[in-house]
């Protein structure tokens, strides 16, 4: 610990603290513009200069790591004159002009920070040379007369992201902010997971959905956790007036700390579809409007000569993107209930449910918690496109790549994640297996495991033919893990395609051998709530063909081709969905359902946090959740149904612990 | 002591600045009781005295030679000169103009204006001000007292008159700032 003192206040802090962390925790405030706590420092504003007992000049705090005895002034004539002067020049050298810009009155941190050292106007006038603004990216607009150089946006984008799109470009006062090598931003590499626009202290970057649709403080915060895939990451939904405004990261959320994804961020309000808002119900040949009376008993009246026939039934299907309130009481109220021929999900992403069956038969979970992809210097990637899906534990694995980690990925061509590896497998398909027994055998090679270890003696020359891969790329992967300090194996549904039990086992007999303790497994799984569908068992294959009558729960699920083609020819079918699709035109009975911004419910995520989903929207008349709707068709069926979802889902093994947020 | 002088006028702006000061609504009457309201765009007397005043007021930005001449005369005549409102103070949305320059926009008001006919003309009578660049007051003149907002708030502005008035320099921070 190091003692040293800020404004007469004696603090302790640990060895390497800056001064700046060392006056937050002692509750002395010090403005800052460049500074954010996700970010390294960076020292480029000057607006948290301090005075340091014996040094001849105003110190940055931001970058000033503290020492034993040091004696620090935050709140002298000399520094609050800095500061005015330190702002001055930041307003006079592009156009901040905060009665034109979007990001004003208490949302931008310049504008507040002028206002904390009550400046009333610029000292020096800005030189009216006009500046750029890109508007070529489909979400934002950068506006570079707002931009003051702080560059936390691309460290953000380098820090935090990995993705090495933004940079600078010239010195000085020609310092300008570029995309690739000097590219419009929507056409550059950029990913669109918007963390620039969401660390931006200025106008400068700002999202075209929500522009001047209201300012912080005439919104409301909806903290809430993110459906759109399993990753789960915490996210604060703004709304205003019973509309969305915008989504954000929140930088002090433990698992995602801030971060969010293209599909996360900017989708859920981009979206175009036509909403469904009234019940439908088909007569003679075409959909006509109904009551929810109507359409209901309409249901009943086809499925409840099916109860319990397992042979030529009624099919119930769920997406994986509803409640575990909403899976459990489908699970209570059709399998158990009303023992429907099949009750199932229409994930297709098998990464759960394989998983799900290894857990029990080994007894206990096998896979580790997200976090551990955040510090590792080695990772191996099979079968997971995290450029694609599940991009937030892309983003924890890149980000780590300039500080020496390599990413070893394995997987298809298809797989747009090989891209950013440091070693590309890029395998045949369906060879999960046979890559990691020759990569087993490499590992023997190495003499980092034993021979008993191996399947078959010729095991790194024979599959890996299959494989289609290079003898030196497995020898190097082998000689990578077995040489890593935190080795990481991240796996997900193109490892486990065609329900890949065998491949997973071997994976985990794999990983067992590497290091002194093993290397930690993370599974990426399919859609928000897949693990909570493989944990109700909610994971049967389903045939169109077996069945007289399907009843899907779809939500606001966007349904694939494949579904729809499935579905076509079953004699009845009832659907509850949030948008019309060519399914919905296709069926029977059509009830309205409620969008995730409007519903409430639990979410068990890839690594089994348990997470809420909060209700930011009140729901369109007439609409409905699937809860409700449910709980109606069960009481005409006369089923009794507990909800008691928790224990439902708790009364198996997971493939991950199950914790509480 | 004789009741402190005080005189307003109004550059390049939209007058918003001048109604907002008439939303100070009856608080006007405790503030003449202190202050001689002496020439203003809303009453009869335009010109501040020959013999000055104590407080000079002034609204809008500098947007041309006469907006030059009113500010250097209202800063000759007056001790305290006020900035009032994000024109005066910042140069405000005229300084929009800045980016395309006088000429552009001219052009764009006389020339390119949807219902101006064929033969659109930029007014070049030699009686006419010549426009410039949109300045701050600041640029032109010494200004003692900013008060930013588009418009300060009447509470803001009741605030920095009332001070003046008892001979004080108002000091605007926190909620009082407001530069929109």
């Amino acid at each position: 610990m190091v003692k040293l003192n800020i404004d007469g206040k004696t603090v302790k802090v640990l060895e390497g603290t800056t001064v700046l962390k060392a006056a937050e925790q002692a509750g002395i405030y010090i403005p800052t513009l460049c500074a954010h706590p996700q970010l390294t420092p960076y020292g480029g504003c000057r607006l948290c200069m301090v005075e340091v007992e014996g040094a001849g000049t105003l110190q940055p705090s931001c970058t000033l790591p503290v020492t034993e005895g040091m004696q620090i002034k935050t709140n002298t004539k000399k520094i609050l004159d800095a500061r005015k002067f330190v702002l001055t020049l930041i307003f006079s050298e592009r156009n901040h002009f905060c009665m034109y810009c979007q990001v004003t009155d208490g949302d931008c941190e310049l504008q507040n920070a002028a206002y904390d050292e009550s400046m009333t106007h610029w000292p020096l006038q800005p030189n009216w040379q006009p500046y750029e603004v890109d508007a070529s990216h489909k979400f934002f607009v950068l506006d570079h007369n707002r931009c003051i150089l702080c560059r936390r946006c691309v460290r953000a984008c380098n820090e935090l992201v990995g993705n090495f799109t933004l940079g600078f470009k010239e010195r000085g006062a020609n310092s300008f902010l570029v995309a690739d090598y000097g590219v419009p931003l929507g056409e550059s590499t950029c990913i669109s997971c918007g963390t620039c626009v969401q660390i931006c202290p200025t106008g400068a970057l700002i999202d075209r959905q929500s522009a001047y649709q209201g300012k912080e403080r005439e919104v409301d915060h909806h903290l809430s956790v993110c459906v759109d895939c399993s990753i789960g990451c915490q996210r604060d939904v703004l709304t205003r007036d019973n509309r969305l405004i915008r989504i954000e990261g929140d930088w002090d959320t433990p698992l995602n700390h801030g971060l969010l994804c293209e599909k996360g961020r900017f989708e859920p309000l981009a979206k175009e579809c036509n909403r469904i808002l009234t019940p439908l119900v088909r007569k003679d040949g075409s959909l006509k409007a109904a009551t929810w009376d109507e359409a209901i008993s309409a249901i009943i009246e086809k499925i409840k000569p099916l109860t319990g026939k397992k042979e030529k039934g009624l099919a119930v299907l769920a997406s994986s993107r509803l409640s575990t309130e909403s899976l459990a009481l489908i699970d209570e109220v059709f399998n158990q209930g009303f023992e429907a021929a099949i009750v199932t999900s229409i994930e297709e992403d098998q990464t759960s449910s394989v998983a799900a069956e290894i857990a029990k038969e080994l007894g206990k979970p096998f896979e580790s918690k997200l976090d551990v992809l955040k510090d590792t210097d080695i990772a191996l990637v099979l079968g997971a496109d995290l450029a694609t899906d599940h991009q937030v534990a892309g983003f924890f694995l890149k980000r780590q790549q300039a500080s020496g980690t390599k990413l070893i990925v394995a997987g298809t061509k298809e797989n747009r994640f090989i891209d950013k590896a440091n070693l590309k497998l890029q395998q045949t398909k369906g060879t999960s297996l046979d890559l990691i027994e020759s990569l087993t055998a490499a590992l023997v090679e190495l003499r980092k495991a034993k021979v008993e270890d191996l399947k078959a003696a010729d095991a790194l020359y024979s599959s890996s033919e299959k494989t289609g891969l290079a003898i030196d790329s497995l020898l190097k992967t082998a000689e990578y893990l077995s040489s890593a300090k935190k080795p990481v194996i991240v796996y997900g549904k193109g490892f486990v395609s065609n329900n890949n039990k065998v491949a997973l086992k071997a994976l985990l007999e794999f990983a067992a051998l590497i290091g002194k303790n093993g290397a930690p497994l993370v599974g990426v799984k399919g859609q928000a709530n897949s693990m909570a569908a493989a944990q109700l068992m909610l994971v049967k294959p389903f045939k169109a063909d077996s069945v007289q009558a399907v009843y899907l729960a779809l939500s606001d699920e966007i349904p694939t081709r494949k579904l729809t083609k499935d579905l076509e020819n079953v004699p009845f079918v009832a659907v509850h969905a949030a948008y019309s699709s060519q399914l919905t035109a296709n069926a029977d009975v059509v009830l309205p359902a409620v969008i995730w911004a409007e519903e409430e419910g639990h979410y068990l995520n890839s690594d089994g946090r348990l997470q809420k989903n909060v209700k930011a929207l009140e729901s369109p008349e007439n609409v409905s959740d699937t809860v409700t709707t449910l709980q109606k068709i069960a009481e005409l069926l006369n089923i009794k149904a507990k909800g008691d979802w928790k224990s439902q889902l708790l009364a198996r093994v997971s493939s991950v612990e199950i914790t509480q947020g | 002591m004789a009741k402190p002088k005080v005189a307003s006028d109004w550059l390049s702006g939209c007058a918003g600045c001048h109604m907002s000061l008439l939303d100070i609504d009856e608080r006007i009457i405790a503030l003449t009781e202190l202050i001689d309201l002496r020439a203003t765009p809303i009453t009869d007397l335009k010109e501040p005295d020959e013999d000055g005043v104590d407080v000079g007021i002034l609204e809008g930005c500098i947007n041309n030679t006469y907006n030059e001449e009113v500010a250097k005369r209202m800063r000759e005549r007056c001790k305290i000169l006020v900035a009032l409102g994000d024109c005066a103070v910042f140069g405000g949305v005229p300084a929009m103009r800045n980016f395309s320059g006088a000429g552009e926009a001219l052009k764009r008001a006389y020339i390119e204006t949807e219902s101006t006919d064929s033969e659109g003309k930029v007014p070049s009578d030699p009686e006419l001000c010549k426009p410039t660049r949109v300045k701050a007051i600041s640029e032109v003149v010494h200004v003692d007292v900013f008060v930013p907002g588009c418009p300060p708030s009447a509470d803001v502005i009741f605030y920095v008159l009332s001070e003046l008035a008892q001979g004080r320099m108002p000091e605007l921070k926190g909620n009082m700032l407001d530069w929109h």
